[in-house]
């Protein structure tokens, strides 16, 4: 019962991800200048399902607080508050603290002190956002609907015991005024027989209808039998009711949710251009086909209204022409949106287990053209299915891809952050956010990438005082960007900061004894310095992050998920960290080979040639080194039985030596015994059921079931000396 | 020789296994299946009760050879040698035995705290507890057997590997 709970709580949790991720998106986008409409209202979406979630799960400080905010957003939507920065920066600062409440909500974070920004959403509800020169011209529209004239027979509504009330037409006249643009709401309610049958009173919700401001415009009784076939308990009226114009559409729907579904609802803008009321009012008649009721307008009031309202549009439209056009705007990228996103919610474990059948797919066909003579293989089509499932493999690996955007989505809180913390002007300037990776490798660079981006903020970038000094912009900015290069993707880190101060990296290098003190380096050499483990040039760590500090941890979280960083340094002008990562984590290019009898995936894309080596092609260099003389290059060769410990007693000129290349390392030869195939295997993490093994990057279920292990050669061939650059004293 | 119990109040089941002459007991809810022996995968720089990796349903699950993880002699292979594949916070692994016996209800109650014995890791022993057993002639030998119980989150091969890593 509770996992079920903490089921549904896990999916809410996650559309709070997305809810978050959108509203920042949306807020970013506001702060850059887009006050659209439809960025607006994708906010307030996001945060308005947040906070249904939240009531739904009792996370009562969440739904407070979302609640508040959400109300700031409605009026910012319904044009009664100005999007302008100030308000902006206050919403950025409220998603901060929601965000902050969302993690509450999960337990991973203590509950954050939200009442400065409960405080700050409060001035701007109050005061409509005007203290920063809001065009005064709004608050003609913030004027509540008041109810000027009682219309004059509202006898027809007695029996129900309400009052229409009438709104305000003077308000209409403010040609700006954003609820004259759109057409007010037209809700038509038919309640079904089974809804009265299971006490759906249609007083109350009319009743409810009515404190929102609802006006009742007429009582269809057209479907009222003859007395002698009249049925008690059925239903024969439809009403229709105008409620104001910037209402939001859900406060509308929100009435209706405990209404039996084979009622009549309809909620539509009033065409304001076209429509007189009297006109409007039998449109409801197309919707239920069985009922052929004619609509009769009830009260002489409507038709005043109807009046009034036509010289009010004529008004309108002559102050503003393009009137009919307005309102389709004002619709369209809400059911546009609702189109575009047809998406479906999967397990990612299910996800992962169609990979993998489709992984023993591809390694059956392969068996199968094995297997077959080339004139069978023909016949059964077999290129054709290699066809097929090399097509299936791709577009399940594409289910997997996400942009990247999500693993960027956090960065500009974290700056904002990171802008107060060190008191820096920080601009962040995102490119290729919608380069698509493999879910695993977005969910594994979070980490890394936070702290680059802390890296940078912190001491890539300089005060704003230095920079002035220094002749540039007092506004520091980040660069994010991811590009696809084949099957790699980029993720690179740029600052414009001053750069990493060699000299001060290469001291404390060697202070720290990571290098000697008479080590030549060049200067990449020494900007990879600041990768070695234990490593800080910070003189005093601030709590933020010391370059250096955890850069280690960054390039073997980077390593660990197959890639590598490289690091760009100009000094004065900057200092660049690129992460070059594989774009899936779960399908690899590989070799099968034998070691000591074994067979073994060795990652194809390490791999420069094979040899087989002459006798005396390889040499020994001291009693464990050795070395191969490749057309006059001597390269390293290293015996991955010896590593692993196998027994192996062939000779060297009855192996193979493959020349890989390594990051670390450089070139090395890999002695093996054979090569047996070449193929796509599907990644099994070893640290799954197990622990990660050094030298080994995961293993692979073969076609015959069996297991191979995937070699990590960074890791095999750099085991002896694995920080330290080429060519120096350990 | 199969174990049985007949005690009321029984509110746990264990699986019994033999292993170098003593009787071990498992919890049933660890426990995802038994299989045959079949020679894993070897996996290198390992400690040597890991005697390698086999593919559970395309998962890699890793097999220890429980004897030597115990302390014990190694088992040999034989015709009866099974693997206990066991779920262990949320890791499987397999573990070889030389004999799987039976399926014993057990109280709590009757399970004896064990010896404290002084050893560089934390006692694996979860517990003993006795079992009335029966002869293949159907007659009862009440002295039962004595059964140990392991505790398998001490036998949790991460937390062991972080130590011998």
């Amino acid at each position: 019962m509770s996992d079920e709970f903490d089921d549904i709580q896990a999916i809410f949790f996650e559309e709070c991800t997305e809810g978050l991720t959108t509203a920042e998106q949306g807020l970013s986008a506001m702060q850059g200048g887009d006050v659209s409409a439809e960025v607006i209202a994708g906010v307030f979406r996001a945060v308005h399902s947040i906070k249904g979630g939240a009531g739904a799960f009792g996370h009562a400080d969440l739904t407070a607080f979302a609640h508040k905010f959400e109300n700031v957003l409605d009026e910012v939507r319904g044009g009664k508050i100005p999007p302008s920065p100030g308000v902006v920066k206050v919403m950025l600062s409220a998603f901060d603290v929601l965000s902050d409440h969302v993690e509450c909500a999960k337990g991973l974070a203590p509950r954050p002190a939200d009442q400065a920004a409960l405080d700050a959403l409060e001035q701007v509800l109050a005061n409509k956002g005007a203290d920063d020169g809001a065009p005064a011209a709004n608050s003609a529209a913030t004027v509540a609907p008041v109810a000027a004239e009682p219309p004059a027979a509202a006898g027809e509504a007695d029996e129900f015991g309400f009052v229409p009330m009438a709104v305000s037409l003077d308000d209409f006249d403010a040609p700006a005024a954003p609820a004259a643009v759109d057409g007010a709401w037209i809700v038509t309610f038919k309640p079904s027989r089974a809804a009265l049958a299971n006490a759906g009173e249609p007083l109350l919700i009319i009743r409810e209808l009515e404190t929102l401001g609802a006006e009742i415009i007429g009582v269809d009784t057209g479907t009222v039998p003859s007395l002698r076939d009249l049925d008690p308990e059925d239903a024969y009226f439809t009403w229709t009711l105008r409620l104001p114009a910037e209402l939001p559409e859900s406060d509308i729907t929100d009435c209706f949710d405990f209404v039996a579904p084979d009622s009549v609802v309809e909620v539509r803008r009033d065409a304001v251009a076209a429509a007189p009321v009297a006109e409007v009012a039998p449109a409801p008649a197309a919707a239920p086909a069985e009922d052929d009721f004619g609509f009769v307008p009830v009260t002489a009031g409507v038709e005043d209204l109807a009046a009034e309202m036509q010289r009010v549009v004529e008004q309108i439209a002559a102050a503003s022409p393009p009137i009919g056009s307005v309102e389709t705007p004002a619709i369209a990228p809400k059911a546009g949106a609702g189109d575009a996103q047809q998406t479906i919610r999967v397990d990612l474990g299910k996800l992962d287990l169609l990979l993998n059948l489709v992984g023993e797919l591809v390694i059956r066909n392969s068996i199968l053209a094995d297997r077959l003579s080339p004139a069978d293989r023909q016949r059964v089509e077999l290129p054709e299915l290699a066809r097929l499932t090399r097509q299936i493999q791709d577009n399940v690996m594409s289910l997997r891809a996400q942009p990247i955007k999500q693993a960027f989505s956090r960065v500009p809180r974290m700056l904002r952050d990171l802008s107060v913390e060190t008191g820096k002007q920080i601009n962040l300037e995102t490119i290729g956010e919608t380069t698509e990776v493999d879910k695993g490798v977005i969910e594994k660079i979070g980490d890394p990438l936070t702290h680059m981006i802390r890296n940078a903020a912190d001491h890539g970038l300089e005060s704003a005082e230095e920079r002035i000094a220094a002749g540039k912009s007092p506004e520091g900015t980040i660069k994010l960007s991811a590009e696809q290069r084949g099957a790699r993707i980029f993720v690179r880190v740029q600052d414009n900061g001053r750069g990493i101060n060699r000299e001060r990296v290469k001291a404390k290098a060697i202070e720290k004894g990571i290098i000697s003190a008479d080590a030549q380096l060049s200067n990449e050499e020494i900007d990879q310095l600041i990768c070695a483990p234990g490593f800080s040039t910070a003189e005093t760590i601030s709590n933020i992050s010391g370059r250096g500090v955890g850069m280690d941890v960054v390039r073997s979280n980077v390593e660990a998920l197959g890639g590598r960083v490289e690091i760009h340094s100009v000094p004065g002008e900057g200092t660049t960290f690129t992460m070059i990562l594989p774009l899936t984590l779960a399908i690899l290019d590989g070799m099968i080979v034998r070691l000591a009898g074994q067979r073994f995936v060795l990652p194809l894309a390490h791999v420069l040639e094979t040899v087989q080596p002459e006798i005396g092609q390889v040499k020994r260099t001291s009693p464990d080194s050795e070395v191969i003389d490749m057309r006059g290059e001597y390269v390293p060769v290293k015996r991955a039985t010896e590593i692993f410990g196998l027994n192996d007693d062939r000779q060297v000129e009855d192996s193979l030596v493959v020349i890989v290349e390594s990051e670390g390392s450089g070139k090395v030869g890999l002695v093996v015994d054979t090569i047996d195939d070449r193929r796509e295997v599907v990644i099994k993490s070893l640290d799954q059921n197990l622990h990660p093994i050094r030298g080994l990057g995961g293993a692979t279920i073969l076609g015959d079931g069996s297991i191979a292990l995937i070699l990590d050669i960074e890791a095999l061939v750099a085991s002896t000396n694995r920080y330290t650059p080429k060519g120096l004293a350990a | 020789m199969t174990t049985t119990n007949d005690n009321a109040g029984a509110d746990r089941k264990i699986v019994t296994f033999s292993l170098a002459q003593q009787t071990f007991g498992i919890d049933m809810r660890a426990l995802i299946e038994i299989r045959e022996w079949d020679e894993p995968t070897p996996l290198p720089n390992v400690p040597g009760f890991i005697k390698g990796v086999t593919n559970l349903r395309g998962n890699v699950i890793p097999v220890v050879g429980l004897a030597e993880r115990l302390g014990w002699e190694p088992s040999a292979i034989h015709a009866r040698s099974c693997v206990l594949v066991v779920n262990i916070a949320g890791k499987q692994a397999g573990f070889l035995v030389d004999e799987v016996n039976d399926i014993v209800a057990i109280g709590e109650t009757e399970i004896q705290p064990a010896p404290e014995v002084e050893t560089i890791e934390s006692s694996v022993i979860d517990g003993l507890v006795r079992i009335a057993t029966r002869q293949k002639d159907g007659t009862r030998d009440e002295k039962g057997i004595m059964v140990l119980l392991l505790d398998l989150d001490a036998l949790s091969l991460t937390k062991h590997l972080d130590i011998a890593a």
